[in-house]
């Protein structure tokens, strides 16, 4: 098995990756690479040029409300000033060793995945490729065959689902500038399109609102092993309590549909009428309703929206008194 | 008692005389030189490992064996690193892929896409003209078939007329590079002819168009059976009528080895024309026949060096397509060809553990007996033979013991489909039904109310008795494994009594210690294992042996029983048994026969070269050696041990007329088994037993389980090594927890493999694996080196009964699948849950017992037989005893002409094949075409 043949860039500071962004017709960016260079050796839509951000320095900071792109997993594992929900989330990503690679920037772009695209190129061309590489066939969508419009490939990132627990806000630059934009909004259907970044643009940091730091929260993730897998299922919550009673409740699920999912507006409703056991209950199967997972990871669709019931109510297990 | 003797070379010991010439009584007056090594003065001898009978302090609980004179205390029974530990740790270890030779060429093979078409032609020539590409070789340049099976050779290089499956060969590159290679390869063109496939194996037993192999005058029907299998012996219609019965259906996934080592060979013809190839293999010897047979070359033209392996499990136990490919395109080019895989490259080779469905009936009388156990098995053998015939066989034959049954009835059938090649993986054929046995018998246990242990411990065979279709048991340990994991999992307080999700489970397991017949038909009786010793000035020893270390440690297990035989320090033994041009024929690293048979030619050769020595010594002291001592590395007089030689000068004396020193030892199997087709299936001149407990924790709400701890009790006869006796059972435990609960070879809806990767074919990880206690059990096996029997696959089979005991210990719910995955088991929750009328899992009813007036009788029993098996093992009770004598039958008239309705067939009648219901028994539907006259 070998790697394509590409040219890798390695600018040393962000405005020179912006710039080269810019002239580059087809290419990468790679940050961590735990997931860009597994799927190149697979010749999963490589590109002939990779434009590294490991010299990149101004990517990295991370206090209680600033996120870099470029910090790495670990050292978010590690950090005493991140959002403990964050930590948490990040500290099931894969495994310690991709973890001390892989970057928070990498992991909330990370290609989606699905068992008929994520294969050796050989295998892929024996079942004559697919919707999400389809080496200028026009082939058809393997999961929901016979068609070659919807790419219904899976996001099964963790760190995605906290952002929006926590109501956070992603950073994009690109050659034109910088925008930004609530985190749920940077996702876009569908399993190929995936989020807004526009050509030549990247992620540059995360922000929490400045009062994150009341919120407390919960991830709870749906896989076989407990390292390694990726999330068949994930369900972040974040909630704020004053003066003993829930005056905030978000929820976001991660590793069931192509784009995760925002359910802060069920959760809003639900802390209209609090009733602890109950309402979560009813919070769960909500959750369950609002989620169309298909067939193309480890675990069937159904198993999966099942356990999402167990994994929100399991989230949301400190609010049963209230 | 002092220092010991000195051993360094050169430097004599001038020891003070009398003033005649004479010794000074107590004084010391060793031969000059000493022998050397790292302990610079001999060791006393270590009488802790000497066996009483001879004269140590070793107890022998079960009695003198055969081997105690060849016992010094040196190694045996001690933990020894594996003598090439450290070349692994260190990373100079060279595996298959390690090998580099002046000139390499890169190898690559092209690879089918489809699962089942016709090659209608391979055009070659853009390849060929490929700048940097030296050969192309395809099915045209592989003429000649082979397989590891001689009645089933049915591959090629490449393929022929027809491709398979996914991934079979169908031409191969060798260029300077591996990027040139794959280049080439890719412009290849195949014009394919797509046939219909496939995937579910009860398609393969219908009648078909294209049926994936030609058997000619034995092909079964038109279908895509391979093989077929029916055993009926015993008491059958007291089995039907038997008043406690438990019967499943099982489904069973494939499971894959999952080695770190990727296949790989390299292949070069030397400048005298002879084939030299490097492979990973555990097979090296039937390499070397199917290479001689697919090249049209004599054996004697070529060497097989077996590297280093980096996990075999049966994954690398056969002949290979890729190692054909290299030798040809080598001989193609004159250049030397390697080829390493990737691993999804691992995955279309497979010979993986078969996809099964499997019926399993046990019954049980109103004295708690096993009235019978009743199989049908439908093994799924994916595109090719492998050691398919045999599988077929070991799926049913093993369940004649560790138990006394009334009645044995096996249908068992191999098919067809266009799938990777299942094979002969860890355990072959006989876990996936040794596991429904298992579960079957907790069944019947709960329909009787009594007590899984106790009911096991008052049904088993003694040693030394014959099963009901003519095994020869000789040890047996079961009994001791039973009681000790009992006791250390605290089965009477828990069994039964943990809470809702926490569970209990005991399994065990019985298994060959290497197969009684060899696969190739034999004549002349040919030895199964040899090993030859040479020792030269040095004092050192060479040993040269066939055996292939695949990990296993069989380097390490011959070393031990030579060292210890010789009384020499390790290190001081050298193994060469990487050659097949040095090494006498070994017939391989399969069946678990290695220790079992190397080390048995070992101690002969071992005792034949010690015989030489002390010789030598006796002409130098003037004592017999019947009252001469050998210890480390020095020879003395028993009554006086400051008279003796060194071992070195010993050695330098027998070597005076011949030179270097050679000794030769042979292992073969004794006769013995019964007559009828088949009977040699499941033969074995020792078997090994197991018991496990394992404790397990359900997550009723998502269908998870972990299993908590496993008391893991394996008798392997005698651990030579209990530091790997250790790891094997570990190792095996790991293996085994993973086919029950995580791993499977997915196929999709279109019969794709979907999972070639470890990423997705889910390999427990560290933080799944419970802790395991190994427990070593000792049977002192009369037959094997030092009394030992195997401990590389017999380790795996109980783990997988003894989870699924303890999950339905935990929830109430009977396993039959595997894996139990979540998702699996959920959906059996659900089930449960709706079944008893309640909304929430938590709520599922924990499972209870109360000790039935039959638990009384049955531990009753257990008592008595343990005293009978007690003097039976220590050779008081030497009367026969053939499965029956518990069913009141006399071990010594043929059961056929004491017992009304005995049954003995190896033919089903149609009586036999009514029940429609029975998969393989479907098998015999069909007529082989040369019992249809149209062959």
């Amino acid at each position: 098995m070998r790697m394509p043949p590409f040219t890798l860039h390695t600018p040393d500071n962000l405005a020179k990756a912006l710039a080269l962004a810019g002239e580059l017709t087809d290419f990468d960016w790679v940050s961590g690479g735990t997931d860009l260079l597994p799927n190149y050796k697979w010749h999963l839509n490589p590109s002939p040029d990779v434009i590294s951000l490991a010299k990149v320095q101004e990517l990295n900071t991370l206090s209680p409300t600033v996120i870099g792109a470029m910090v790495r997993i670990h050292d978010l594992v590690e950090s005493e000033v991140a959002h403990p929900l964050l930590r948490e989330t990040a500290a099931t990503i894969a495994s310690i060793m991709i973890r001390r690679s892989a970057t928070v920037g990498g992991n909330i772009c990370l290609d989606t995945r699905c068992f008929w695209f994520n294969q050796t190129e050989d295998w892929r061309r024996s079942i004559e490729w697919c919707l999400k590489c389809d080496c200028g066939t026009g082939a058809d969508c393997r999961v929901i065959p016979n068609q070659n419009t919807l790419c219904v490939a899976t996001y099964q990132a963790d760190l995605a689902a906290a952002f929006i627990a926590l109501d956070a806000t992603i950073h994009l630059a690109g050659a034109s500038g910088a925008r930004s934009m609530p985190f749920a909004e940077f996702f876009q259907l569908d399993g190929v399109t995936r989020n807004v970044l526009k050509a030549g643009e990247l992620v540059t940091h995360v922000t929490l609102p400045e009062t994150a730091s009341q919120w407390n929260g919960a991830y709870q993730k749906l896989r076989l092993r407990e390292t390694w897998d990726f999330p068949e299922a994930g369900v972040a919550a974040a909630w704020r309590i004053e003066g003993g009673s829930l005056t905030g409740l978000r929820l976001a699920t991660t590793g069931c549909e192509s784009i995760p999912g925002d359910h802060t507006e069920l959760a809003m409703e639900a802390i209209a009428d609090w009733d602890g056991k109950a309402s979560i209950r009813a919070l769960a199967e909500g959750v369950r309703k609002a989620v169309k997972p298909v067939n193309n990871t480890y675990f069937p669709p159904s198993y999966r929206r099942k356990m999402l019931r167990v994994l929100t109510r399991r989230a949301l297990s400190e609010l049963e008194g209230l | 008692m002092g220092k010991g003797y000195r051993q360094a070379p050169g430097k004599g010991g001038a020891s003070k005389k009398r003033k005649d010439g004479g010794r000074i009584a107590g004084q010391q007056d060793f031969g000059v030189p000493g022998s050397g090594g790292a302990s610079p003065h001999s060791n006393l001898q270590d009488l802790d490992h000497v066996p009483s009978s001879v004269g140590g302090w070793m107890p022998q609980p079960r009695g003198p064996h055969v081997h105690d004179r060849h016992l010094t205390g040196t190694t045996i029974g001690k933990s020894v690193p594996l003598i090439d530990a450290n070349w692994k740790v260190t990373g100079q270890a060279e595996y298959g892929d390690d090998i580099r030779l002046p000139g390499e060429l890169i190898g690559k093979i092209l690879r089918s896409p489809h699962h089942h078409a016709l090659v209608k032609s391979v055009d070659t020539t853009a390849a060929e003209a490929m700048e940097g590409v030296f050969a192309v070789a395809t099915g045209a340049d592989s003429e000649n078939s082979f397989g590891v099976l001689p009645v089933t050779k049915d591959e090629h290089a490449m393929a022929r007329e027809k491709v398979r499956h996914v991934g079979d060969l169908v031409a191969c590159v060798a260029a300077i590079d591996e990027a040139t290679a794959i280049q080439a390869m890719h412009a290849i063109t195949v014009d394919y002819e797509v046939l219909p496939s496939i995937h579910d194996m009860e398609d393969g037993l219908l009648d078909s168009e294209h049926p994936i192999h030609d058997r000619g005058k034995y092909h079964v029907g038109e279908s895509n059976v391979q093989k077929r299998v029916f055993q009926q012996f015993g008491d059958l219609d007291g089995m039907a009528a038997a008043p406690y019965r438990h019967e499943a259906d099982w489904e069973t996934a494939g499971v894959h080895h999952g080695f770190t080592e990727p296949h790989a060979v390299v292949a070069h013809w030397d400048p005298s024309g002879r084939l030299t190839l490097w492979s990973p293999q555990q097979v090296p010897h039937y390499l070397h026949r199917a290479l001689s047979s697919v090249l049209d070359i004599p054996m004697h033209q070529i060497n097989v060096h077996r590297t280093f392996v980096g996990g075999g499990f049966g994954g690398k136990s056969d002949p290979f397509p890729h190692e054909m490919c290299a030798a040809i395109l080598a001989r193609k080019c004159g250049r030397p060809v390697r080829i390493n895989f990737d691993r999804e490259e691992v995955y279309w080779i497979n010979r993986g553990r078969h996809p099964s469905r499997i019926q399993m009936g046990v019954f049980a009388d109103e004295e708690g007996r096993i009235a019978g156990i009743e199989t049908d098995a439908l093994i799924d053998g994916g595109a090719f033979a492998s050691f398919g015939h045999v599988t077929t066989y070991y799926n049913g034959v093993l369940h004649t013991s560790p138990y006394e049954i009334g009645g044995f009835h096996y249908t068992g059938a191999r098919v067809w489909t266009n799938k990777p090649a299942s094979g002969a993986m860890r355990g072959h054929g006989a876990v996936n039904s040794r596991c429904a046995v298992e579960v079957g018998i907790d069944a019947v246990c709960e329909q009787m109310n009594v007590d899984p242990m106790t009911f096991r411990l008052a049904n088993l065979l003694p040693p030394h008795s014959r099963t009901i279709t003519g095994f020869r048991i000789t040890s047996t340990g079961m009994r001791e494994c039973l009681a000790k994991v009992r006791e250390m999992s605290g089965w009477d307080e828990k069994f039964r009594n943990l809470p809702l999700g926490r569970g209990i489970g005991v399994g065990c397991g019985f298994f060959i210690s290497g197969s009684g017949l060899p696969i190739h038909w034999d004549p002349e009786n040919f030895p199964h294992a040899t090993v030859h010793l040479q020792c030269d000035m040095d004092g050192g020893v060479t040993v040269h042996t066939g055996a292939a270390e695949i990990g296993q440690g069989s380097d390490t297990a011959i070393a031990q029983a030579v060292s210890e035989v010789l009384a020499l320090p390790l290190d001081m033994i050298r193994i060469r048994s990487k050659e097949t041009d040095t090494a006498p024929v070994d017939l391989g690293s399969y069946s678990s026969r290695v220790t079992f048979m190397n080390a048995n030619a070992a101690i002969r050769a071992a005792g034949e070269l010690r015989d030489k020595v002390m010789k030598a010594a006796w002409e130098i002291t003037g004592y017999h050696p019947d009252v001469l001592v050998i210890g480390d590395r020095r020879i003395y007089y028993r009554h006086d041990p400051a008279i003796g030689v060194s071992w070195l000068e010993a050695v330098h004396k027998a070597q005076a007329d011949s030179g270097a020193l050679i000794a030769s030892g042979a292992y073969r199997t004794p006769p013995m088994g019964g007559v009828h087709k088949g009977a040699a299936a499941g033969l074995a001149p020792a078997y090994s037993f197991s018991a496990y407990v394992a404790e397990v924790e359900v997550d009723v709400e998502t269908g998870f389980t972990k299993v908590i701890r496993a008391w893991a009790a394996h008798d392997c006869g005698k651990a030579l090594n209990p530091l790997a006796v250790k790891g094997q059972i570990i190792g095996s435990c790991h293996m085994g927890m993973g086919q029950v609960l995580s791993e499977e070879m997915k196929y999709g809806r279109d019969g794709h493999l979907m999972n070639p990767d470890l990423l997705d074919f889910k390999i427990m990880s560290v933080h799944e694996m419970p802790e395991v206690i190994p427990i070593i059990v000792e049977s002192n096996d009369p037959e094997g080196p030092f009394g030992a029997k195997e401990a590389g696959e017999g380790p795996l089979l109980p783990i997988l009964p003894a989870v699924c005991n303890a999950i339905h210990d935990a929830i109430g719910i009977r396993i039959d699948e595997m894996p139990v995955t979540p998702d699996r088991l959920y959906k059996r929750i659900e089930q449960a849950c709706k079944a008893q009328g309640v909304d929430d899992p938590l709520d599922l009813a924990n499972p209870t017992y109360s000790a039935s007036a039959l638990q009384t009788t049955l531990a009753e029993r257990a008592e008595a037989h343990a005293l009978r098996d007690h003097q039976r093992d220590i050779q008081k009770d030497r009367s026969s005893y053939v499965n029956g004598v518990l069913f009141g039958f006399d071990p010594d008239i043929p059961p056929s002409e004491q017992i009304e309705g005995w049954r003995e067939s190896i033919t089903p009648s149609p009586e036999d094949l009514v029940d429609e219901t029975k998969r393989a028994a479907r098998a015999w539907s069909h007529v082989e075409r040369r019992h249809r006259g149209d062959a």
